[in-house]
């Protein structure tokens, strides 16, 4: 990471800077993981509905993510998971409670974020190497420096020689992969996903998680992947969040020894280790599930009453 | 083309069916078309010119296609009473894309400046709904008053029935853009300015350029009213003065000399949208739909 990230710097500012410049990018990486560290503490989200009550999605919530480190959030669905996301982002605030990056408070659009979707938010007006180029371009790099950066960043996606499509023109994996690169070009601290693979087929989906899974071992941002997945969160992270049924807040922090690098994650589930894990965490996890589908099995009854 | 009076946004959608996907219809199929086509015009003219020769049809009131064409004809030679048609054509042309060009900024610049700041967007929007509901085509009289005869009042006339549909169309194009794309812009450091630039004018061209093509009709439409009103000059007064002679085959003739203009200027417009549109993909909705 650091020598790619040291490279770019010297083709910028000429060779007689490169000592100087590896210095420099050592700096940034060194403050780049000073802020990653993501705290959330008595955090509180309520909505106003439609039909004006309030909703609770989130109560209390008191979660930490250490720097570089991958954080798997599961639950039952409606149970706040992407809402938790957008108060990290800084795209929403929390009713109560403080969410801080870095030791600092967010306030307004956390620097150094990244955040990808569930649908892809990919521009269908640009191409591929015009969405992965976004980032740099929105933050004021020449435009030939950028494109230069995301053709880089296209190639380590498995993507060469698609960088004048369009995203129509995609798959629905490959699509993910733009996405991917999109995120992580700007080289951020934090890495929000939020069910990113969940529309994938299960193929996709592993090969995809591997990706992740390689790059991330590259770049070691402090990532939330929130998921639906237990297989998947327990073979991509190193600490599982179980959330409650909604209002939110977390149930249980499970730590994940598996060692690192993990190799592929079609094969890891078939460890007794993983298998271990996966029976604690999902019993833990199955009385939410339980409890969510219980709540809106009667309503529906009562609809038929 | 008949002049709306309450203007409602259109869709993209319904503009990319007609305009895009030739798939691959089978060769036999497309004469066939053809040839039903060319019968479909030879019944209806044939049809037209037999009845009025036979005094079933009144060609006093109704005209008749070969008058016409003779009347055409005559334009082209000896020009009408007002000069060459050239330069009636000419005039008409002129104020109708002058006042396209004029409606179509205005629309653009107040439809995304609305759609972005909402503020405004609720303080204006009765308003704009007054002014929507008025036939607009009566302030060709205003204009004609205050403007004179020249041609001021009639790319007036045009530019503001060009404004309201594509400032309908670029406001509702504004409001539509996808929340998601706007978080993600708003995540990767996007500054305001970048994401008007890179992600809602985009996403609002869709919406703009569909509004084009009805727009240039009324831009039209706008220009030859003007003329009706008062003019010295123009397609309209030509039209206007072949109704004061009781002469169907001129106001015909003037017609047709309007849809040629039209269709032209239709055609200019599809090639803008796929070019501005490029990236969009293929739909396969009949290319023949009208």
């Amino acid at each position: 990471m650091a020598s790619t990230f040291a490279g770019r710097r010297r083709a910028a500012h000429g060779a007689r800077e490169g000592a100087d410049a590896a210095v420099r990018a050592a700096q940034a990486e060194a403050a780049r993981i000073e802020a990653a560290q993501i705290e959330l503490s008595g955090v509180t989200k309520r909505f106003v509905t439609p039909s004006g009550s309030m909703f609770t999605a989130l109560r209390d919530v008191d979660l930490t993510i250490g720097p570089g480190k991958f954080c798997a959030v599961v639950g039952p669905t409606g149970c706040g998971k992407s809402t938790t996301l957008t108060m990290v982002a800084g795209l929403d605030r929390p009713s109560a409670g403080a969410v801080r990056v870095g030791g600092r408070a967010v306030s307004g659009i956390t620097p150094g974020i990244s955040f990808m979707f569930q649908v892809d938010a990919l521009l269908p007006w640009k191409t591929v190497l015009g969405n992965v180029a976004l980032g740099p371009v929105f933050r004021g790099v020449p435009r030939k420096q950028a494109q230069a950066a995301a053709k880089e960043w296209v190639r380590r996606v498995g993507l060469a020689g698609f960088e004048d499509h369009h995203p129509h023109q995609l798959s629905g994996g490959m699509r993910k992969r733009v996405s991917l690169a999109a995120a992580l070009i700007n080289e951020p601290s934090i890495l929000l996903m939020d069910e990113p693979f969940g529309a994938l087929d299960v193929q996709t989906k592993a090969i995809m998680s591997n990706e992740l899974l390689g790059l991330w071992e590259q770049t070691r941002p402090s990532v939330i992947f929130v998921t639906h997945d237990l297989e998947e969160a327990i073979a991509l992270a190193d600490q599982v969040v179980v959330m409650t049924a909604g209002p939110g807040t977390v149930k249980a922090v499970f730590d994940i020894d598996l060692p690192r690098p993990r190799g592929a994650v079609q094969e890891i589930r078939f460890e007794p280790r993983f298998l271990e894990l996966h029976h604690q965490i999902w019993a833990s996890l199955r009385e939410e599930v339980e409890a969510a589908y219980a709540r809106t099995v009667p309503e529906t009854r009562g609809g038929h009453r | 083309m008949s002049e709306p009076t309450g203007t409602v946004a259109i869709s993209p959608q319904t503009k990319a069916d007609e305009t895009a996907g030739t798939c691959h219809p089978a060769r036999r199929r497309k004469t066939l078309v053809w040839a039903a086509r060319i019968a479909t015009l030879v019944v209806v003219i044939g049809g037209w010119q037999l009845l009025t020769s036979a005094k079933i049809v009144d060609r006093f009131f109704w005209g008749q296609p070969s008058g016409i064409a003779a009347q055409l004809n005559d334009w082209v030679r000896h020009g009408t009473a007002y000069g060459s048609i050239w330069l009636q054509i000419w005039i008409t042309f002129k104020e109708a894309v002058l006042g396209f060009v004029f409606g179509v900024t205005a629309g653009v610049i107040a439809g995304v400046l609305l759609g972005q700041f909402r503020f405004f967007a609720e303080v204006l929007s009765p308003y704009i709904k007054i002014a929507n509901a008025i036939p607009r085509i009566v302030l060709g009289s205003l204009f004609t008053v205050a403007l004179g005869l020249g041609i001021a009042a009639k790319v007036s006339l045009a530019a503001v029935l060009v404004f309201f549909v594509v400032f309908f169309n670029a406001f509702q194009g504004v409001r539509e853009v996808d929340r998601n794309l706007l978080s993600n812009a708003r995540v990767l450091g996007a500054p305001r300015r970048a994401i008007t630039r890179h992600v809602v004018l985009p996403s609002a061209l869709t919406w703009i350029i569909a509004s084009l093509h009805v727009a240039f009709g009324l831009a039209i439409i706008g220009a030859i009213v003007g003329e009706f009103l008062g003019a010295q000059k123009g397609l309209g007064l030509v039209i206007a003065t072949a109704q004061n002679n009781f002469n169907p085959d001129g106001v015909f003739a003037a017609m047709f000399i309007i849809a040629v203009l039209a269709l032209t200027a239709e055609g200019l417009i599809g090639l803008l949208e796929r070019r501005l549109l490029s990236w969009r993909p293929p739909s396969h909705a009949e290319a023949a739909a009208v």
